[in-house]
């Protein structure tokens, strides 16, 4: 009796639970170093980002909106620095603020049936869950600026997160447009395209 | 096209099921039993139960001549029941993980099988005469994740396999002694037990939910759960492939997927409902859903009246009843199976899903 109680004590405490035992195989996953499964992606530094910025900000002024769009989504920042992510980021959200709500769709068509199209629109997915996720972290933050008020400055992004008190308001159209863009790309590239954000190990 | 044939068992996921191959018994793996349905007239009738895993139940498949059944479970075993005169009788297979078992499936010649597992490898099985039971080998070298899915080449040899490392592999399972030696194909020419024929991702790196040998075996196609399916066309053995062929969707993932001829691919998974792929090595294209929408009989279509359309909108806020899936599952398909082949092509498939369904379709 007594033995099978002590025994019963014994099984019903969890404590053996928490033991991780991933740890002690050798071959388990928390061993392992996952990223080796995945071909490596070219690294893009800032200065390189700066460089595209530029450049789509040149056919921006050319009035190529589709072009400066295409033109960001194919090179997305896989491998490289925060400072080259926020930049490659900001020159998206600056293309997409540029372009007119009714010019979204018919754009978002041609590219989705062009070759590449759909991997193009998944980067530019993968660019809006970003910008959603920046400005709503930090109520200062990442919050991108209209083209307008856009000074360069050699430092950039991160000066504009370090100043006191952005304007909330800025933070909310940036969202509107974002919101926007969203329910277009899902329009036109479907829940599949949510799906492989979601599934896909290159992060931007 | 007909209609399908639907056969609502119960209320209650479908985790696999497999027909027999006189198409009379139905095996569907239900929580911890296998259930065997027999066939009376248009229906299926619980016949038989079949219990002695301790777990959910995984999957389970019929050799379509031997008539044995393999079912493997997350209580880490695999049995084989035997039919006998007295009904079915178990054999413990040895599978040696300490994970859940995750997938079985028999080879084309049934003299093997092979389990996944989430203990990062597969258990390819075969029996023993001299100590009359099953035993396992596995196969462990690349494959860092759960093994959610298997498929058997033509030749018993190859075996595919994807996992949630989100690649796709065709080992070897060449077991001296059991298996002839098998020809030369595109994946390989010698090919001892354990040797990696290919290994492929497409570029989003979603888990593998399913993969399939086309008829010939030339042919590899894998669904991902980043809503796509790709195909490769191998070229020769140790040389990058003829052709990798990725097809995004605009739609949810696929669960399983079954060739029809070379050209053809069927799918179907959280969509409820199978989508139809054609192409070849220079391109596929989702060519559209199997299932016609708006059948007369479908849903309810009666005649709303202006007092049933507002005692709708004071009863549940709401004009239409939108409980039910214009598709004929109700819920995700897990499984889709040929049910009737002519040759290298599928005249009909049958499909199960989380809704208790199991469907027959005509292709």
């Amino acid at each position: 009796m007594s033995i099978i109680r002590e025994h019963t004590q014994a099984t019903l405490s969890d404590a053996w639970r928490t033991i991780n035992i991933d740890a002690l195989q050798e071959d388990s996953s928390v061993n392992f170093d996952t990223a080796t499964l995945h071909p490596p992606q070219p690294e893009i530094s800032e200065g390189d980002a700066r460089q595209i910025q530029s450049q789509v900000r040149q056919l921006l002024r050319g009035g190529d909106a589709e072009g400066a769009l295409r033109g960001c989504l194919e090179t997305p920042v896989y491998n490289g620095g925060e400072l080259a992510r926020e930049t490659h980021l900001q020159t998206v959200i600056e293309v997409l603020q540029s372009i007119k709500a009714s010019e979204m769709t018919p754009m978002l068509q041609r590219i989705y049936s062009s070759p590449g199209g759909s991997e193009c629109l998944d980067v530019l997915m993968k660019y809006l869950y970003k910008g959603m996720a920046g400005s709503s972290s930090s109520s200062a933050g990442s919050a991108p600026r209209t083209p307008s008020r856009m000074t360069p400055q050699p430092t950039g992004f991160s000066q504009v997160g370090a100043r006191p008190g952005a304007p909330a308001e800025s933070t909310g159209a940036a969202m509107s447009v974002l919101l926007s863009w969203h329910e277009k790309v899902v329009e036109v590239a479907g829940l599949g395209c949510i799906g492989r954000v979601m599934t896909d190990w290159r992060r931007v | 096209m007909a209609a399908p044939e639907v056969h609502h068992l119960f209320h209650a996921p479908i985790a696999d099921h497999s027909f027999s191959a006189d198409r009379k018994t139905l095996a569907i793996a239900r929580d911890t039993t296998v259930e065997l349905y027999g066939r009376v007239g248009n229906a299926f009738k619980l016949k038989d139960e079949l219990k002695g895993h301790d777990k959910t139940v995984t999957s389970i498949d019929i050799a379509p001549n031997s008539g044995r059944i393999v079912s493997c479970s997350q209580d880490r075993n695999a049995l084989v029941w035997e039919p006998t005169p007295q009904g079915y009788k178990p054999t413990l297979v040895l599978l040696r993980i300490n994970r859940a078992a995750t997938f079985v499936r028999w080879s084309p010649s049934e003299t093997k099988f092979a389990v996944g597992s989430g203990d990062r490898l597969i258990a390819v099985c075969y029996f023993e005469e001299e100590n009359d039971w099953w035993v396992s080998k596995h196969l462990k070298k690349p494959i860092r994740s759960t093994v959610t899915t298997l498929a058997w080449h033509p030749n018993s040899v190859l075996l595919a396999a994807g996992s949630t490392d989100a690649h796709a592999r065709v080992f070897s399972s060449f077991i001296k002694g059991v298996d002839a030696r098998p020809e030369p194909t595109a994946w390989g020419e010698r090919l001892p037990f354990n040797t990696v024929c290919g290994e492929y991702m497409n570029n989003s790196a979603g888990w593998i939910h399913s993969v399939a040998f086309s008829p010939s075996g030339d042919a590899l196609a894998f669904a991902a759960h980043d809503s796509s399916i790709t195909v490769v066309y191998p070229n020769a053995p140790e040389q990058p492939p003829k052709a990798v062929v990725s097809i995004n969707t605009q739609l949810l993932p696929f669960m399983s997927l079954i060739w029809n001829g070379e050209d053809e691919i069927i799918a179907a998974g959280y969509d409820c409902e199978a989508f139809r792929f054609r192409g070849g090595s220079e391109g596929w294209q989702l060519t559209g859903a199997l299932e016609a929408k708006g059948r007369p009989g479908l849903g309810d279509q009666r005649e709303e009246s202006a007092l049933n359309m507002f005692r709708q909108m004071d009863l549940k806020g709401k004009v239409k009843d939108d409980t039910q899936l214009k598709t004929v599952h109700q819920n995700t398909i897990t499984t889709i199976r040929p049910y009737e082949t002519s040759g290298p092509s599928v005249r009909q498939f049958s499909s199960s899903g989380v809704d208790g369904r199991v469907v027959i379709w005509t292709v």
